[in-house]
């Protein structure tokens, strides 16, 4: 297998993956969904809340607030040694909120949320939670947990990832007239036209739609595209809960772990 | 946890049909696809009878004699082999 890094930011990943298969890739898309923990307000105590937006608006509101994850500093509420229903410090964190508005109408962000943990914050600080009105309060505790996305989306530590086949386009330039009506009707401006020839610009965004196939008036068409079997192009978009190199290695980590139980249960289970 | 949970449904020579507790579709078209690449397994297929209240079900139908289970373990070490690489891939990818 090779992979390579196309591009990497801190909530970017484009990996380039060759000598992969199709069932493979899926797993770890399916993992790096639904599998792999962050952290997500999961329970908030109301103190005082007189603005007109009910107890469960907010709630769910903040849940859905992504938050920076350690991790490695939590367990996972069900896997925690306190199996308290309450969790403990090492499987819950609490934040706090005290907002109110003395003059006029004000937006409540996230970043008014305090945490007791300072590497457990809201990703962004500018996400509106709320409007309050003068003399309107919102006071409350909330308790943020590790959990998966297939419980919850607020749960899912990437917002995107999905993987295509590597592109392959082949431009037959004894047929092709350069008439450029490939070039006009490709919606991710893959080719270009240089000199008069039409070339490949940008092979990798091609997303193997075909219009430029279909729209040659040559016959047999004058452009080709095809796909490799086994290479691939995976996105990952982390939310910012997690880098997402940190996600897919994850992904990675727990479908072994699955493998691992499977192979070990199919011994026990089956004699 | 979501700990995996193998269930026997079905258990005769050269056939196999077992619940997998815990599993989702993920797990289970890996194995059904790294079953097929087998050249003694006759038919392997899974099933999700219903989305939320019930666990995918694995089927394996081998030919001749051999044994589904020993299949069922060479097609999970065969993904986990991969699986590896690929994170071993990705280390050095992220490193580079």
């Amino acid at each position: 297998m090779k992979i390579e890094v196309l591009e990497k930011d801190e909530t970017n990943l484009r990996l380039s993956i060759k000598e992969a298969d199709v069932p493979l890739m899926n797993a770890l898309r399916r993992i790096a969904l639904a599998e792999v923990p962050s952290m997500a307000i999961d329970e908030v105590v109301m103190i005082e809340n007189s603005s007109i937006l009910q107890d469960e608006m907010i709630a769910h509101r903040l849940g859905l607030t992504p938050l920076k994850t350690d991790l490695d500093g939590y367990n996972l509420p069900e896997e925690c040694k306190c199996q308290s229903e309450f969790g403990c410090s090492l499987c819950r964190v609490t934040l706090t909120m005290d907002a109110d508005s003395t003059e006029g109408t004000r937006t409540v962000y996230s970043g008014e949320l305090v945490s007791e943990n300072p590497q457990i914050i809201p990703v962004s600080d500018k996400v509106p939670l709320l409007k309050l009105a003068k003399g309107q309060k919102l006071k409350l505790e909330a308790y943020a947990r590790l959990g998966k996305g297939k419980n919850h989306a607020k749960w899912q530590p990437v917002s995107v990832c999905a993987y295509k086949y590597f592109p392959k386009i082949e431009l037959l330039s004894e047929q092709c007239k350069d008439c450029a009506k490939c070039v006009d009707i490709c919606p991710k401006k893959v080719l270009a036209m240089k000199e008069n020839k039409v070339e490949v610009r940008d092979l990798l965004a091609c997303n193997l739609c075909m219009d430029c196939v279909d729209a040659c008036p040559q016959k047999p068409s004058a452009i080709k595209v095809e796909w490799e079997k086994d290479a691939f192009i995976m996105n990952i978009e982390s939310s910012g809960a997690l880098p997402p190199e940190r996600i897919i290695q994850e992904a990675t980590k727990i479908l072994d772990k699955q493998l691992k139980e499977f192979e070990e249960q199919l011994k026990v289970g089956v004699k | 946890m979501s700990k995996l949970k193998v269930k026997v449904l079905k258990k005769e020579a050269n056939e196999l049909k077992i619940e997998v507790e815990g599993a989702g579709h993920g797990l289970c078209n890996l194995l059904q696809k790294k079953l097929l690449e087998d050249e003694r397994v006759d038919l392997a297929g899974y099933d999700v009878p219903h989305p939320l209240a019930s666990s995918p079900v694995i089927y394996v139908r081998m030919k001749g004699a051999a044994k589904p289970e020993d299949a069922l373990i060479k097609a999970a070490e065969k993904a986990r082999e991969m699986n590896t690489a690929f994170s071993k891939e990705l280390k050095k990818a992220l490193k580079a």
